[in-house]
């Protein structure tokens, strides 16, 4: 009975997207609760995955916040239906990189580089669909499966074949050119989530045209060529973020649906965790990457917390000219009157590096004004005297 | 040229067969002065840590629940019979409904790692630090906090155990025979295991097993029974041991 | 093919790894010692073990029970355009580099990001700041909590370092949070206090 109902899974979802009408969406995959490992392998890999659950359960990293975590399994709900949603075991993980993952036993997270860039319901929901698509194919078990044979082949190369480069570089392709299409049909039938939701599904492929962005933009922050291509790369295990935008983008406008991203009802419940997960961000070391994140999310408007963000960025990569410009970005928040006092540290801070102790000085009594309790007060001050 | 070839195989696989040449793969600490006379103590016996799998070619770890279920199963039920004949009360630990979660696993963490010290820096040669390399000493301890642990009240002391097994695959142990021809280093499977009692008045570890290279497969009830025979090995305040005929095979 | 030739063309192919054997070496109490391989001197007044292992070129690491138990590691000169540590992925994840122009206040947060990265997480965060001298100079020392990748166990770490000629000097020592930390502080502190150039 259970097998029926995967296989009808498959079957439809087998097919790759192409030109649905408004009215011909495909209806999602009956839905089997309660679903049981039933194989050797699977089983393994639902033992790892709760053992592993286990884990998160304790680990450090994890955002508890009953606010947060309420919200986005909400939009999940709203995204998947509530059948499917019961069935995931959401977790919210302090990382700042864009991730999702899902893993045999029902067990998502999402991390918080995601809900940095993402911008509104529809596009959370896309990212949380496409995840529970990898939970309703089965994909974590075959990829392993696939891997597994790949790397035994390898092995065996190695010792066997004296010339066995040419071998093993092939063989990597193998494996990875499964995830790729893994994660196409995982895309596939997110778009359909969205489809039947009352989200737009356009949002998927925006989603990954900023992407794109983001990491062309970190690469010539580095002082690397920007290089988002057409074709996966041959280690790529995901589809190229072009690729993706663009299917995603043709299969939504086949479907041709409307709806309400929810903007603002995103914004305003993340608001409270705005400032760690910039902060997160800036720490991170990626000038190129973090200037864009920035530029996107000051779209309608450079706010204070984006203001501050930028001006910590400029000051921690500390070049002369940073600096100054650094003072200038925490100036304007500070003009805007609801910065924190930490406005006037990092103002104090990248005067005092870039020779301006006068200012610098005024600055920082400021911050010990408005914070006198503040970790660092004994710090500041002894910089202020000197 | 083929009689050769298979003259020369035949070699290797005699060879391998005879003493695998690695470190010593077993050992025991105690504290110094440290006793445990039988009917004397409560022991507290944590959940153990269990893993089972198989070892890829490759050497990637694939997990099993079956064999891990099978192993868990085997592993309790030869404690538990072990647990009559150490001595001393075993019992089992009980998680209490309200506690914490949290604290228990960070313990679990820290013997984890304090045992991992201890094989990595006093027990086998290659990078023993200077201070733990004195004859007879052995001063381990995860502080004397572990009695405030929820559910050990009333015990004296708390016994952690952990196996780990990844059984080679015949691709695996084919592959050894020819990586030896071209000597590259290859090993088949790892079977470790540790067994450590913690004294909870002082946190103190005043015993711990070792074992790099565990015995018995832990899939079978009668091998089980040889792990754990094996972990408890020494254990103290064990009454002088009977006689042990089981003779499986490694 | 020979099995001589295809035996040899087999060894050829494989890699022969020779095992990195760097010794412990115990650090006696009493006498002023360089460390770090910098001119940064310690006076302990206990005994310690010095790891064979460095963290880095001007690193170096004692322990008294082994790194992930008790870990005090000593920065002797780190200067401008260097990293604190080894990169482990210099294209994707570079480390954050020492600058001359460095403040105080700098040196925390280069050691709070370094770690984020080298971590892969969040989950390392800076807590107490606080003016000290050190090593002859105006330093800091400042207080952290974070945990390794893969791991439960939460540690804790307190640093102290100053900016001197241009170069960051720095000691910190780390420990898991539950009874590893408190139960060397006060050695690794006398330690550090001691620290001269």
């Amino acid at each position: 009975m259970r097998r029926w109902g995967i296989a009808a899974a498959l079957a439809c979802v087998a097919v790759p997207a192409q030109g649905w009408a408004a009215d011909k969406v495909p209806p999602l995959p009956p839905y089997v609760a309660a679903y049981q490992p039933t194989n050797v392998d699977e089983r393994g890999a639902w033992m790892m995955a709760d053992e592993e659950e286990r884990h998160l359960r304790d680990a450090a990293d994890v955002i508890r916040d009953p606010a947060l975590n309420a919200y986005v399994r909400g939009v999940l709900c709203r995204t998947v239906g509530e059948d499917r949603c019961n069935a995931v075991r959401l977790y919210i993980l302090r990382v700042p990189a864009f991730n999702a993952t899902m893993s045999a036993n029902g067990t998502m997270t999402i991390w918080s580089g995601a809900l940095l860039r993402l911008r509104s319901e529809a596009e959370l929901g896309a990212v949380l669909g496409h995840e529970f698509g990898h939970f309703e194919l089965r994909h974590t078990l075959s990829g392993f499966r696939n891997r597994r044979s790949g790397t035994d082949l390898m092995a065996w190369a190695s010792i066997l074949i004296a010339n066995s480069s040419a071998l093993q570089m092939s063989t990597i392709g193998g494996f990875y050119a499964f995830d790729r299409a893994q994660e196409t049909s995982a895309d596939m039938i997110g778009v359909r989530y969205l489809a039947t939701s009352r989200y737009p599904s356009a949002a998927a492929a925006d989603v990954w045209e900023r992407i794109m962005g983001e990491a062309d933009a970190t690469a010539i922050g580095r002082h690397r060529k920007a290089n988002q291509r057409y074709a996966a790369g041959f280690f790529a295990t995901h589809p190229t973020s072009l690729a993706r935008a663009t299917y995603l983008r043709d299969a939504a406008q086949a479907i041709a649906d409307g709806g309400s991203a929810e903007g603002n009802a995103y914004r305003a419940a993340l608001a409270p965790w705005l400032p760690t997960f910039l902060a997160d961000q800036v720490k991170l070391n990626d000038f190129g990457g973090s200037e864009f994140v920035l530029a996107q999310l000051a779209a309608d408007g450079w706010t204070t917390p984006l203001l501050f963000a930028r001006g910590e960025l400029y000051r921690e990569r500390g070049n002369p000219r940073d600096l100054v410009a650094a003072a200038g970005f925490y100036q304007q928040a500070i003009d805007r009157g609801d910065a924190p006092a930490e406005a006037y540290r990092g103002l104090g801070l990248a005067l005092l590096r870039g020779q301006q102790a006068g200012p610098a000085g005024i600055a920082l009594r400021e911050y010990l004004r408005r914070k006198p309790d503040a970790a660092d007060a004994p710090l500041i001050t002894t910089l202020v005297a000197s | 040229m083929r009689r050769l070839v298979c003259a020369v195989i035949a070699a290797v696989v005699s060879a391998m067969l005879v003493a695998v040449p690695v470190q010593a793969q077993e050992k025991t600490g105690v504290k110094p002065g440290f006793e445990l006379r039988p009917g004397t103590a409560r022991i507290v016996l944590l959940r153990p840590s269990i893993k089972v799998g198989a070892q890829s070619t490759a050497g990637m770890f694939e997990p099993n629940a079956d064999w891990t279920a099978q192993a868990r199963e085997n592993i309790d039920a030869a404690l538990a019979q072990a647990q009559n004949s150490l001595g001393n009360t075993v019992t089992d630990y009980v998680e209490p409904v309200n506690a914490d979660p949290a604290i228990l696993s960070e313990y679990q963490a820290l013997f984890d790692a304090v045992a991992q010290s201890v094989i990595e820096y006093q027990f086998f040669p290659g990078n023993r630090l200077p201070t733990k390399k004195r004859d007879g000493q052995f001063e381990w301890g995860l502080g004397g906090d572990v009695a405030k642990l929820p559910g050990l009240a009333g015990a004296d002391y708390a016994l952690f155990v952990t196996t780990e097994d990844h059984f080679g695959s015949t691709g695996r142990k084919v592959l050894q025979i020819f990586a030896a021809l071209a000597r590259v280093p290859v090993t088949a499977g790892v079977h470790k295991g540790f067994a450590g009692l913690v004294d909870l008045r002082t946190g103190e570890l005043v015993w711990l097993n070792a074992d790099m290279q565990m015995g018995g497969d832990v899939r079978e009830s009668d091998g089980a029974q040889k792990r754990v025979r094996q972990l408890l090995e020494g254990f103290p305040g064990k009454p002088a041991a009977a006689p042990v005929t089981v003779a499986s095979a490694h | 093919m020979s099995v001589r030739r295809f035996v040899l063309s087999v060894a050829a192919a494989a890699l022969l790894v020779a095992p990195a054997v760097a010794g412990n070496k115990l650090i006696l109490p009493g006498a002023r010692i360089a460390v770090a391989k910098s001119t940064l001197t310690v006076q302990p007044a206990s005994e310690w073990n010095r790891l064979g292992a460095r963290p880095g070129r001007n690193a170096e690491t004692w322990t008294l029970d082994g790194d992930a138990l008790n870990d005090l590691t000593f920065y002797g000169g780190i200067e401008s355009g260097k990293t604190l540590f080894r990169d482990t992925d210099r294209k994707n994840q570079p480390l954050p580099q020492v600058s001359a122009t460095m403040l105080v206040t700098d040196i925390p947060a280069l050691v709070e990001n370094s770690y984020r990265i080298a971590l892969g997480t969040a989950s390392m965060s800076i807590g107490t700041v606080e003016p000290v001298a050190f090593a002859g100079g105006k330093g800091v020392r400042f207080t952290y909590a974070f945990t390794r990748q893969g791991e439960t166990l939460r540690r804790r770490g307190e640093g102290r370092g100053a900016m001197i000629g241009g170069r960051l000097y720095l000691i910190t020592y780390e420990a898991p949070a539950l009874h590893y930390y408190d139960r060397s502080l006060a050695a690794a502190r006398q330690v550090a206090d001691s620290a001269r150039l």
